[in-house]
């Protein structure tokens, strides 16, 4: 059937908003980046800076200790991912598979943490960490990120496994698995697509957090992650908005590569269930 | 191979009871077919027999042993699914060498094995490909070379025929016959379909509400069903029904004609009769009728009719309608007055309260 012209040109209209509201913060962080401070505040304001300064990128490089920050910050998002998945992996599945007595109330009590603050923890979980002594260490944020990710991951894992005819597993026990054998030779190889989304969610989670590493962190400048360093470059009365967009740029940086390499998983992963 | 054993295993879900004292003797390398339709309790009693579901009181043996307890994988039997459930991940060697390797067999032996019974099923050239790109039926001989490569005491088989187009099944149904002659694996089959319990099974046992019905051989099944369910499940179009009309004098009739051999009394029977049974022209039993629709298939005519008027009703007019299959007679048209006929001693018998077969 042909697509009137009309209704057309308004979905390409609107897709081209949508995109630009989305594009536009990212754009404007380039510019603001490559600008002279005297060109940020003028009016009207340039839409790209006359002479770009490419070298504000080499410069904080070498002023702030921004790889040190990254490593933190992955060291951070991958412990906290693989403490994430290993436990949202079996809670997932046994809330898919298992008929468990009151395993829908602890579903859905799970799907409640998730609508919880992030911030209502940081004072037990403060607490808890000066009791065992772990302010300032990484595994402080590593614990922190998991308790935000685990309802998440076990969320999306459970709706994954939904979509994984029960008869794989079934088949993979009549050929000699266990149960805990089906799940990891057959069910988690068959459900790469969902471990990947899943898993780069929990990781961009923990890589955006700021609230935790600040309350923890800031005494231990040697684990400062990408975020919490970043925020210290704004100075009381002073700040440099082009070095602060440069480094937030590099900051962004790896977590839209990864999306980029795992792009081909994430849509499937994303998507799983929709059709059957 | 083994003999099976099931001894009064039952199964419910809180107070929902799906299976009810089942028993069954299967002897070693006999075809069994669990028919019935959904919700009968069939599925649920091959999960037991494979281990996927716990019974909730009841015994099943495989050969000697007691396996009521054991884990699917320490009972020595294949397993094929409706939807096939092959490893989406592993290639087609892979999927079929996987119980091997859960085994611990040695990498030679699952090479020459596989090889062997993909040979057997012809899909030796598709060892190298996922599942993906296998059309369904060979997924489907995939599914059976991977129950067959490990040399099972037992196949289980759970509707493996109903994701396939009509034709396919029809040239699968032949292929597992075939391979239970070839190697006399005591297998249990579970269908909806009477048409593939009739053709493939050495003996069907029929199921309702996770009940047995009847067990039987095919050829007794459909000359002798136990009751109206059995009578009306089994056989394509099923078993006319009609409330037998008694004379003053107490004397059964079916269509105006007198049945021989009726039990005297004042009990309400059910007469039944099979629509291959009735035959164009006149014969031992004649009465006239007014096709409402007729489905020709060629070879033969499928005729709907409502029973003539001297029949009591039995209220709703659906349960007045009938049908004849008629074989190599002339056409026969919509509303057109026609003579058929019937054998009286052909006629079977039910009790309308309780539904048992009465013989006569």
């Amino acid at each position: 059937m042909r697509q009137r012209p009309l209704p057309r040109l308004a979905l390409y209209l609107s897709a081209v908003a949508t995109c630009a509201i989305l594009v536009f913060p990212i754009y404007w962080l380039v510019v603001t980046a490559l600008s002279q401070p005297d060109q940020l505040r003028q009016l009207p304001p340039s839409f790209w800076p006359s002479q770009p300064n490419w070298g504000v990128f080499g410069r904080v490089l070498g002023e702030r200790p921004i790889g040190l920050w990254l490593i933190n910050s992955t060291l951070a998002a991958l412990g906290a991912v693989a403490i994430s998945m290993a436990v949202s992996i079996l809670a997932g599945y046994a809330l898919s598979r298992f008929r468990v007595k009151g395993g829908q109330s602890l579903g859905l009590f799970i799907l409640t943490a998730k609508m919880l603050p992030a911030t209502l923890l940081v004072i037990p979980l403060f607490g808890i960490f000066r009791a065992t002594g772990l302010i300032g260490s990484l595994w402080s944020i590593i614990l922190a990120h998991a308790t935000l990710i685990v309802p998440f991951t076990t969320w999306m894992l459970k709706g994954y496994f939904d979509t994984i005819p029960q008869e794989l597993e079934q088949a993979a026990m009549v050929d000699g698995c266990s149960p805990l054998g089906a799940l990891f030779r057959v069910i988690l190889p068959v459900s790469t697509p969902g471990l990947a989304a899943t898993a780069l969610y929990g990781f961009v989670l923990s890589w955006s957090d700021y609230a935790y590493a600040r309350t923890f962190l800031t005494n231990a400048q040697g684990n400062w992650t990408a975020n919490l360093g970043i925020t210290t470059m704004k100075g009381e009365y002073v700040s440099n908005w082009a070095d602060i967009s440069a480094a937030s740029i590099l900051v962004a940086l790896p977590v839209l590569a990864i999306y980029l390499f795992l792009e081909r998983y994430l849509v499937g992963g994303l998507t799983a269930g929709s059709d059957k | 191979m083994a003999s099976i054993a099931i001894e009064r295993v039952s199964k419910s879900y809180g107070a929902t009871h799906v299976l009810k004292e089942f028993s069954l003797d299967v002897a070693d390398g006999e075809f069994i077919v669990l028919v019935g339709p959904s919700g009968c309790g069939k599925s649920t009693m091959l999960k037991i027999l494979a281990g996927l579901e716990a019974a909730s009181s009841g015994v099943v043996r495989i050969g000697e042993r007691d396996v009521t307890d054991l884990a699917p994988g320490d009972r020595d039997i294949a397993m094929v699914f409706q939807n096939y459930a092959l490893y989406p991940h592993l290639t087609v060697a892979q999927n079929m060498g996987f119980g091997l390797k859960m085994r611990g067999a040695p990498r030679e032996e699952i090479a020459r094995r596989v090889a062997a019974a993909a040979q057997s099923l012809g899909v030796e050239h598709l060892l190298d490909r996922r599942p993906r790109a296998l059309s369904g039926g060979q997924r489907q001989r995939v599914a059976l070379g991977r129950a067959i490569v490990r040399e099972p005491q037992a196949f289980l088989m759970d509707e493996p025929l109903s994701n396939l187009d009509a034709k396919l099944r029809v040239h699968m149904r032949a292929e597992i016959g075939a391979l239970h002659q070839r190697l006399r694996v005591t297998t249990i089959y579970v269908t909806h379909d009477q048409t593939e319990a009739m053709t493939m099974a050495n003996r069907i046992v029929i199921m309702k509400d996770g009940e047995i019905q009847q067990i039987a051989d095919p050829t007794t099944m459909f000359a002798q069903p136990a009751n109206l369910f059995v009578a009306g499940f089994i056989g394509s179009p099923g078993m006319n029904f009609a409330p037998l009309a008694r004379d003053a004098q107490g004397r059964a009739a079916l269509f105006g004609a007198a049945l021989p051999d009726v039990p005297q009394g004042e009990r309400a029977l059910v007469a039944g009769l099979r629509p291959e049974h009735i035959r164009p022209g006149e014969g031992a039993a004649t009465f006239t009728v007014s096709p409402t629709l007729v489905e020709g298939l060629g070879s033969e005519q499928y005729v709907y009719f409502d029973a003539p008027d001297e029949t009591p009703r039995a209220g709703a007019s659906e349960s007045r309608r009938m049908v004849a299959r008629l074989i190599d007679a002339p056409p026969v048209r919509v509303g057109e007055p026609v003579r058929l006929s019937f054998d009286p001693a052909r006629v079977h018998l039910f009790d309308a309260a309780s539904g048992a077969a009465i013989a006569r």
